[in-house]
This record gives C-alpha cells, structure tokens and sequence, in this order.
C-alpha cells in the first residue's frame, strides 16, 4: 500500500536550521497612525449571522 | 516503571507552519513556541488529511482518515460513526481523567466524546472564536492545579489565529512595513469582497475610524501578531507546568488543524484550497520524561491521524485496528531511525470539493465538482521548481497526470471498501457551503 511508511535518512543534519531572528518585533515607528480595531458586538452578532448563513456555525 | 504520562494536546486553529520562525519564518511571531521546538521535536512536513475545522480535529481525534470516518466537510451532513475510535474515550478508559477547554463539542457532539470536564469560555462570546488564549488558560491552569487524579488528559482549542484577526491593540507597529492599511485607491483585496467570508470582514473586523483595511500586507500583519499574541499563551502555559512542577512527564502536543491562505492562489485569509499553506501543519512534540532528544527536527512526511496512535501508544494503551494512522512514539524516543510516508492524500469538501496526492516533488489536486475560483479540474505543481504552486502544469504533463490520478483513485476506492462505503464521500457530500458563495456573487 503506496501511504505505508518509508525509511529515510535521519534529518538531523539533512534540514537547514531556520534563519536568524531578530531578538524582538520591529516597532514601526508609525504605530500611532496605524487604525485602532474594534469589534463591537454588533460587528461580532453579524459575523454569527452571517457564518451561520454559510453553515459554519450552528 | 515510569508513570503514564499526563498529556496536553494543543490544538492553535488556523496556524500556519511557515508563519512560525521554527519553520523558517522571517519574522520573530514566535519565539516562544520556537523555544518550545527547542526542547522537543519538531516535525517539519506534517499534512492534514481533511480541511477545515471539523474534518481535521475529527481526524486528530480518531486516527482515521476522512475517507474512512466519512467527516469530510466543516457543516456538512456527515455524522461520526458511535464505534469509531475517539481519543479521548480511550483515554478515559486507560484511567486518565480527560479535560476539553474547547468549543467544538457545540457544532458537532462527537467532539464531546470522552471527557469528563468540558471547559468553554467561549460561552461568554457571540462567537466562540472571539475566545482568548487569556481566557482558554486562566481555565486550563486552573483546572491543571485542581485535577483530582493523574495522569491527565488535556485538550486546548486557541483560535487566537482563526479570523477575525483582532490582535490586542498593544500590538499595534509591529510586523508591518509601513504604509497606508487604509488607502481607499488599494484595491488588492477587492477579489475577496466576492466571497461570503470576505464579504463578512469588510463589513465587520476591517471597518476602522480610519476607513476600510484595503492593504493585504496589513491584515497579513494582523494574522501575524495573532500568532505572536497566541505565542504568549503558549509561554504562559509552559510556565505554568513547569510552576506546578508537572513539566517532565507531560507529553505536550502543538499541531494546527490546517493552515491558512494570505493571498495565496486567489484564497484571501481563510482555510479552503489543498495548497500547502493550507495543508501542512507545525507538530512540535515536548516530553521531557520521554528522553526526546531535544531540537530534533524530523523530515519525513508524517500525517495528522498520527497523532491518535502515537499518544495512545505514549499512554501504554493498545491500538485500536481500525486506526490509519501509525505511531511515530519509537522515532521519537529514539527506538527507531525517522521514517514516514512517501507520499501524502487529503480531501476538503466545504468550499470546493477536491482531493490532492502530494509526493516530495509534486502535488497533484483533484477536482470532484468545478469550484467557484475557475481553476480547472486536475492541476499539477512541481514543487522543486515552483514551492508556492503558482503554476500548472498539468498541460505540460499528462502521462504523470494520468499516473497520479489512477493512484489517487486506486487509494480512493481501496479506503472505501476498507470502511464499507459504496460512495465517495467527497463526491456525496459535495461543497455544502457553495451554494451561498454562488448566491453571494448574484
């Protein structure tokens, strides 16, 4: 059967470590003009109207 | 004989493995969870079986694949057989006091199955997505402290990273490069205004004092500090164990359901297309007593129904034979060279009704319907040449085409007769949520 599993080399050296990070998010310095999110009830009634339109949620 | 485990299954709806920067992310959305990969394993091509929601955890849960338990649409008609294997059930009966701090059991009962405790602070929500990792943790902790017996087990659903992307304001700045998120002449998202979903955030979550969000770069930053927001909760999980001084033999698991498109083949910020950014998921395993060599990383393709047998096998419990899913428990610790699969099949039947068959160098995608997006029918991506699948070549390639579609079917046919189906489920269930997409776009 084609999905049982195959031997494979171990990866320990086999995969590349990720890139080096950053120690920290970079701030942008324009976060103050960045738009402020706020979802109201009536925003999160409508997103359950609407999901339960599509028979996501019950 | 060293004690059962206590096991923590964490389940971060929607996360997308090549966002985290232990999967090669550029940027820092988590170093925690990183830190967390750090001291366990982590398992670099994990795939799911079945998108979105409700077939995946369903086969998280049962060790089955979709074909075989029959749940291959989220809020479809399809119902979990009563003697289908279920993690949870299992466990209880191997003496583990078992805790969900989750919602699913609301949309579908199977997922109530087993536990003792149901925790759901979503109930304070209109939608149980809006729920916190704040919130999902004050509970899980608690609970963790007071449980009556050992060992435990666990199951945490954040959905922090599942839309709407509404990140904590103190998040504001970070992972955007600049620019204006709500630049009226941006007309990039304008495609996704056609969808339901879309349709949704651009008269909910992406309304702002300063205008409509119209910049993707911007709503990919939000999904980005979700991820670094639900990185916290992670840390302060992990904190927690360690305070309580239950860290070295808890086995604790954090996989996602699926991924999640940005941009990606036309699928704007939502979990449907058999895509990687969709189907491959982060599996980072952390077991301190189960002499896990810390940071290793495994490539071989594993599969989502994994997951069941190798934390049964983990609690010393005997595998249920119906199971598709195979212990990886021995790779693990170390008894056994890594191995997997060679090649990889899942299906999705909610927005489109499709299957993939993914080898390491190609990816093939099945039609059972036409979808709503005009991709045609049978697509192929070489994924040395192309890793994003931005381009089809199954013109170009007919004779692996048609090799790889009788494959498929071959597999297909093989599974329904191993679950006694005279049907395709995919093809019966059909993509039930279509119909609205279609009305939607008039």
């Amino acid at each position: 059967m084609e999905q049982e599993p195959q031997k494979q080399a171990s990866v320990d050296t086999a995969v590349p470590e990720p890139p080096a990070k950053p120690d920290s998010p970079r701030l942008n310095p324009d976060a103050a003009d960045e738009p402020e999110q706020v979802i109201r009830p009536e925003d999160e009634a409508l997103v359950v109207e609407r999901l339960r339109e599509l028979g996501y949620i019950e | 004989m060293q004690a059962k485990p206590n096991i923590i299954l964490i389940s971060a709806d929607s996360l997308r493995a090549n966002h985290l920067g232990c999967y090669g992310y550029s940027l820092p959305t988590s170093p925690n969870i990183d830190a967390f990969a750090g001291q366990g394993a982590l398992f670099e091509k994990v795939f799911a079986p079945g998108i979105p929601t409700q077939p995946s955890h369903t086969t998280i849960f049962t060790g089955q694949h979709p074909v075989t338990h029959g749940v291959v649409a989220h809020g479809g008609k399809a119902k979990l057989g009563r003697g289908t294997p279920f993690l949870p059930e299992i466990l209880l009966g191997e003496g583990y006091t078992t805790c969900a701090v989750d919602t699913l059991f609301r949309e579908r009962i199977w997922f109530g199955r087993g536990y003792e405790y149901i925790i759901d602070p979503s109930l304070h929500h209109l939608f149980y997505a809006s729920v916190t990792q704040e919130e999902l943790n004050d509970r899980a902790i608690q609970w963790m402290k007071t449980v009556h017996k050992q060992p435990f087990f666990m199951f945490i659903h954040y959905w922090d990273v599942h839309y709407p992307y509404v990140p904590p304001d103190r998040m504001r700045g970070q992972f955007y490069k600049g620019g204006n998120p709500t630049d009226p002449d941006n007309h990039a998202l304008d495609e996704w205004w056609d969808h339901p979903v879309g349709a949704m955030a651009k008269d909910t979550w992406l309304r702002t004092p300063n205008g409509l969000i119209t910049d993707p770069n911007y709503v990919t930053a939000l999904y980005d500090r979700e991820i670094r927001y639900l990185d916290e909760g992670i840390a302060a999980l992990s904190d927690a164990l360690e305070k309580e001084g239950l860290s070295e033999n808890t086995m604790v698991v954090l996989l996602a359901d699926h991924g999640e498109s940005m941009t990606d083949h036309r699928i704007f910020y939502d979990h449907y297309g058999l895509h990687d950014c969709c189907v491959q998921v982060p599996t980072i395993i952390r077991w301190p007593a189960g002499n896990l060599k810390a940071g290793t990383r495994f490539a071989p393709f594993r599969q989502l129904f994994d997951i069941a047998p190798t934390l049964l096998e983990a609690a010393g419990s005997d595998l249920p034979e119906d199971l598709d899913g195979k212990s990886f428990l021995p790779q693990l610790t170390g008894k056994e060279e890594p191995s997997g699969y060679d090649r990889v099949i899942g299906c999705e039947s909610t927005w489109q009704s499709k299957y993939y068959l993914r080898t390491d160098r190609y990816k093939f995608i099945l039609a059972r319907y036409p979808d709503l997006l005009g991709n045609p029918d049978r697509e192929l991506f070489d994924l040395e040449a192309d890793p994003g699948e931005d381009r089809n070549i199954a013109a170009e390639q007919p004779q692996l085409v048609a090799e790889m579609e009788k494959e498929l079917e071959a597999w297909i046919a093989e599974k329904m007769e191993a679950a006694g189906r005279t049907e395709d489920p995919v093809t019966k269930e059909g993509p039930v949520a279509v119909e609205i997409w279609e009305q939607h776009r008039g």
